[in-house]
């Protein structure tokens, strides 16, 4: 026997490693037509703890403080031994973040999976889109550069359009009637606590509604893609006949998760500037206003709404009526058909919504 | 005075009405009231230590120049050349046949423009490069005190008539901003490094995957 089948063998006999191995990796099976879009989580996860690695590491010499941030910033990009590639890899893997976030909920959207039972695994989801967007938002004031400093006062200022709380919202945000050291403050302790740890919690409870209800059959490739829960009791959704999660899952998990790298990566050393107009890298200067601040591409269709309305509220009432409905689907559509071809209404919606989107953020991009 | 004013190097940089012509922009009703420092138009002999305020080292070049030396007598002043509200960033362009012959002859001025033209090239080009490396992230500090050492050195040459001391000169600055250009080359060899490694690691990444979906296909 092997040391290392010793070692296993020795583990085994004390928590039961085998049996665990069986049931959640060689034994835990799939739907045999699963597709590649499921390993869109097991992607957001990679990013999510490279997040992590890269925050602690930019702790290291990043300085929360308005006089000394931007200089902080500027030394761990040409002073810190690879700083570059360490903010860098921050600032790149946000974005991509959100990107792929995107994704995983277009192909949640599409292949139905957020019908029932999954209620509750749509909603943690959804609440951990908004925590990546809030996420994004915090960290984005933190170099205290110009694009970072007017950002953060258009974003924040947004706020104020709620009636009779929103001046008392937006100052609170800010920590002051104008957006300065407190800000940054609470925008960092948010950013590197708060936030983090709570995307962590859920992430935890997303995980546990999926291991709760079984990955969900998608659509495709079946004569009945209908939904199958009657809703009298409880069901664990198994696959008896499926693909084993290990080894086979986990290598289309991993297949996915390097073209990743090799699109984030290519990103990375060939069009790093792509996130960063030149305003990014002047340090904040609150007593001249840049000629067009813009947000992030993932908040242009927010900004561009604002901007089509009369008023800012209505701005803000149509954003939040779009947001709470995204976040009630699964309760609004009941229907039992899962395959989008069999849903036309859903389509019209969903591609329609998709093409609303993404012509309010080139608008907003251009405007 | 305000349109021409927006076009201007002193809109660029901040400087505004006050700035030059003292008063406070804060109090409307005693905004041009000689108690609050207004100091309105000067004088045509009172305009290049009105300017000098500022510019203090072109002012005493000016003054020790030919131009300074015939003010009052139908010499040039400041503005005669740079105009007053629409002031430009200075480039060599401002030394030409129609500005300079409206006094005297184009002949020394041509020689003084030919001796600068190299150094002011390469501060066009030192700035635009600057710019765009400022704007990817990169510490510029050190290359934009250099440069502005340089800049300044050269903009000095621009009131001397003494055409062998203006090359001289010229010839110095242009060996400081070489030295400037031989550090772009650092920070493009970095770049390129980079660019290598972005290579190698897209390739390793497109392998993996390739490596990842065939061993997956021996599960099928």
């Amino acid at each position: 026997m092997s040391l290392l089948k010793k070692i296993y063998c020795w583990i085994d006999v004390r928590i039961g490693a085998g049996e665990l191995v069986e049931k959640e990796l060689t034994g835990y099976l799939l739907p045999r037509n699963i597709n590649v879009w499921y390993s869109m989580g097991s992607i957001l996860l990679v990013i999510f703890f490279l997040q992590v690695v890269t925050g602690i590491l930019l702790l290291v010499y990043y300085v929360p403080d308005a006089d000394k941030a931007f200089h902080s910033v500027t030394f761990i990009m040409n002073n810190v031994p690879f700083g570059w590639l360490i903010r860098m890899c921050h600032a790149v893997g946000s974005n991509m973040m959100v990107l792929i976030l995107l994704f995983h909920m277009l192909s949640v959207l599409f292949m139905g999976s957020y019908k029932s039972p999954r209620e509750m695994n749509w909603l943690s989801g959804f609440i951990l889109f908004n925590l990546v967007l809030a996420v994004s938002l915090t960290g984005y004031l933190l170099p205290w550069s110009q694009l970072s400093f007017w950002a953060t006062t258009v974003a924040t200022n947004s706020v104020g359009a709620i009636p009779y709380v929103g001046e008392f919202l937006v100052e609170f945000l800010r920590g002051g009637k104008l957006v300065g050291p407190a800000t940054l403050g609470r925008f960092f302790a948010l950013h590197v606590l708060l936030i983090p740890l709570t995307i962590a919690a859920v992430v935890g409870a997303h995980l546990f509604f999926l291991q709760r209800t079984g990955v969900s059959t998608p659509p495709f490739g079946l004569t009945d893609s209908r939904n199958q829960w009657q809703g009298d009791n409880y069901r664990y959704e198994s696959h008896p006949g499926g693909i084993p999660f290990f080894p086979n899952y986990a290598l289309q998990d991993m297949t996915s998760i390097a073209i990743y790298f090799a699109f984030f990566l290519g990103v990375f050393f060939f069009a790093p500037y792509i996130f960063f107009p030149a305003d990014a890298f002047v340090p904040a200067n609150p007593f001249l206003t840049p000629a067009h601040i813009k947000p992030e591409w993932y908040f242009l269709a927010n900004y561009q709404t604002l901007k089509i309305f009369p008023s800012e509220f209505f701005g803000l009432a149509v954003q939040g009526a779009a947001m709470t409905f995204l976040a009630l689907l699964p309760f609004i559509d009941r229907g039992v058909e899962k395959h989008p071809l069999k849903r036309p209404l859903f389509m019209v919606c969903a591609i329609g919504g998709i093409l609303l989107y993404l012509a309010l953020m080139i608008w907003g991009h251009y405007s | 005075m305000v349109k021409p004013w927006q076009g201007s190097i002193h809109a660029e940089n901040g400087t505004s009405c006050h700035d030059c012509h003292g008063g406070d922009p804060k109090d409307a009703v005693n905004a041009m009231n000689p108690a609050r420092g207004f100091l309105g138009v000067p004088k045509e002999i009172e305009i290049p230590s009105f300017c000098g305020r500022c510019h203090i080292g072109i002012r005493d070049d000016y003054l020790q120049s030919a131009h300074g030396k015939a003010l009052g007598h139908g010499g040039p002043t400041c503005v005669t050349c740079h105009g007053s509200h629409d002031v430009k960033k200075v480039t060599l362009d401002i030394i030409n046949e129609k500005n300079c012959s409206r006094c005297h002859a184009y002949a020394r001025a041509a020689e003084l423009k030919a001796a600068m033209e190299q150094a002011e090239k390469q501060i066009v080009v030192i700035e635009e490069r600057l710019k765009v490396y400022k704007g990817e992230g990169v510490n510029t500090d050190a290359r934009e005190k250099a440069l502005f050492s340089a800049r300044n050195r050269y903009h000095r040459l621009f009131h001397e008539v003494n055409t062998a001391k203006v090359r001289a000169e010229s010839a110095q600055i242009v060996t400081e901003l070489d030295k400037i250009q031989r550090g772009f080359g650092n920070i493009e060899a970095e770049r390129q490094k980079r660019k290598i490694t972005g290579v190698v690691a897209v390739s390793g990444s497109l392998l993996a995957a390739l490596l990842f979906y065939l061993l997956r296909k021996t599960y099928d």
